[in-house]
């Protein structure tokens, strides 16, 4: 049905990389589904990257930010729009908006600039949409509350696996349920590395330069491979599932750098695969190198991610999906958009 | 009351006697056995069925006796009394290393070392050993730990079962 009644959420795109420039194609992508089955349109109202922003109080159009960005590399260069120079905490006191969306690089140092971004939108009353994962690894609490007293919501099913859904699975779908613990494979790069080194019997460092050639692993792939990626996500999910307040600085982290052929052949014979599992419980808060059987849910190849949640009522509950990748990510963005607008 | 029990044997003589002798000693009946020479488990062993009755405090008697006695006892009723666990050590490891190693484990009740591989590498320092044990159930965590111990004091990477 057609809902005669049309409401406009209005979002600013904060970061216009993979993600920012997915989460823009999805909604031009869906923008008829969304009038059809929700009564939503989604205004990009602002959109910025390090150049300045494109912005427009009455929606700027999706496909001219796509194809200024895959033309000029500038958002400043948007027709008509286009500012040069302006910041993001600058735009979020300038603009009229509902939400933001927060996908700036992932900074474990300090969270910022998104951290900022995030709180300042918080204050003003505006609802958070993000899959940074920097500033909930450090943050958590602090975040966690401005939402409280501000009344606002503030999402991040993107920012854990991409777009397998856990966060929101184990909130809303298992409401009722306790869960105990959540264990999983969380970072795409080292699932690649491993599986091809279970696969080929190759070298960690042939292994990862392969990746690198590939694209899957970064120039820098050190956040990947000593597990802090990982890490973050396992915090989140601490925080967020497990009720748990803690901080990357809390987790137990070993990388796979160490991981040989050899220790490789030696688990295959014994019928086990070695891959990065990060682990929250009450009282474990670790990623390292596991043993995983093969043929089990967690003998997963490639990027993909997978998560299990162990709970009191329905015991396990094991969800597999792409840990990244720019339309994948941005449909967790979009399921959090829609979740708030079902909310509001 | 009757209880079901399946123990892994070695396969040679006198070892079925071993078993049978104190069952008898301490008052069980031996109801049945089954024992079939040419079932093999991986580790080469003969899985005997042995059916005793008796009442509660003498089967319970009897199963601690066998245990003490080195006897493995797989299932219960059914029950899988044993798991399987497996860890791999990434390190320096020099043989002194893997039999220290497997001494500490051999020392926590409940849990025996049944299987042991090292590959040495080439620089040393990536050599990779599996050890498999055999450990009362519910031991898991407290082997794991145990082994994450021993990882940390001599330098190896450890990495565990999930
Ligand atoms: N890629 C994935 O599949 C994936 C999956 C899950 C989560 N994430 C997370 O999502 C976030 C975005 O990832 P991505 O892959 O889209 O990153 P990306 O491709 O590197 O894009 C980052 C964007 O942020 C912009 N930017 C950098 N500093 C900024 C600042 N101070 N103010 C405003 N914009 C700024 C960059 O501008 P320029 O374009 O001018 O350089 C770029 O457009 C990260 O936190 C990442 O960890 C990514």
């Amino acid at each position: 049905m057609r809902f005669n009644l049309v409401i406009l959420m209005k979002i600013v795109i904060l970061g216009f990389g993979a993600v920012g420039q997915g989460v823009t194609r999805v909604i031009s992508l869906k923008r008829e589904y969304l009038l059809d089955k929700y009564g939503l349109q989604l205004d990009i109202v602002a959109a910025v990257d390090r150049s300045g922003a494109a912005l427009s109080e009455n929606g700027l159009e999706p496909e001219t930010l796509l194809e200024t960005k895959a033309e000029t590399g500038k958002l400043s260069q948007y027709p008509e729009y286009g500012v040069e120079g302006v910041s993001g905490l600058e735009l979020l006191d300038e603009v009229e908006y509902d939400c933001l969306v927060e996908v700036t690089p992932t900074n474990i140092e300090d969270g910022e600039p998104a951290l900022s971004h995030m709180q300042k939108a918080m204050e003003k009353g505006k609802d958070v949409v993000t899959s940074n994962k920097g500033p909930l690894a450090l943050s958590f609490t602090k975040l966690a509350e401005t939402a409280q007293k501000t009344g606002t919501n503030f999402k991040y099913e993107a920012s854990v696996g991409g777009a397998m859904p856990i966060i929101n699975l184990a909130h809303d779908t298992l409401a009722g349920s306790d869960v105990e613990s959540v264990y999983g494979i969380l970072n795409g790069t080292t699932n690649y590395i491993l599986s091809r080194m279970a696969k080929e019997g190759s070298s960690y460092e042939q292994t990862l330069n392969e990746a690198r050639e590939l694209g899957i692993a970064e120039t820098d792939p050190s956040q990947d491979v000593d597990g802090w990626d990982a890490a973050c996500k396992i915090v989140i999910l601490a925080n967020s599932v497990l009720n748990r307040e803690c901080a990357l600085e809390d987790v137990k982290v070993e990388g796979i750098s160490k991981i040989t052929p050899e220790a490789m052949a030696l688990a295959k014979k014994e019928g086990y695969l070695i891959k990065l599992i990060g682990e929250a419980s009450q009282d474990v808060l670790e990623v390292s190198p596991r043993l995983v059987k093969e043929g089990s849910p967690f003998a997963v190849e490639g990027t993909l991610n997978v998560a299990t949640l162990k709970t009191d009522l329905a015991e396990d509950v094991t969800v597999v999906g792409k840990g990244a990748g720019s339309i994948e990510t941005a449909s967790a963005i979009l399921s959090d958009l829609l979740n708030i607008w079902n909310s509001g | 009351m009757r209880v079901n029990l399946v123990l892994e044997l070695l396969d040679v003589p006198g070892q079925l006697l071993d078993v049978l002798r104190p069952m008898g000693r301490l008052g069980a009946n031996i109801v049945a056995v089954i024992h079939q020479r040419d079932v093999k488990t991986d580790e080469g062993k003969v899985p005997v069925q042995i059916t005793i009755e008796g009442d509660e405090e003498t089967l319970n008697r009897v199963i601690d006796v066998l245990e003490e006695n080195g006897i493995q006892i797989m299932e219960v009723d059914g029950v899988l009394r044993r798991e399987k666990i497996t860890t791999i050590l990434v390190g320096n490891i020099v043989d002194q290393d893997l039999k220290d190693t497997v001494n500490l484990l051999n020392q926590l009740p409940g849990v025996r070392v049944a299987d042991l591989d090292l590959k040495m590498s080439d620089p040393p320092e990536r050599s990779a050993s599996k050890i498999v044990m055999e450990a009362r159930e519910g031991l898991k965590q407290e082997v794991f730990k145990k082994v994450n111990e021993i990882g940390d004091l001599k330098g190896f990477l450890v990495i565990n079962e999930i």
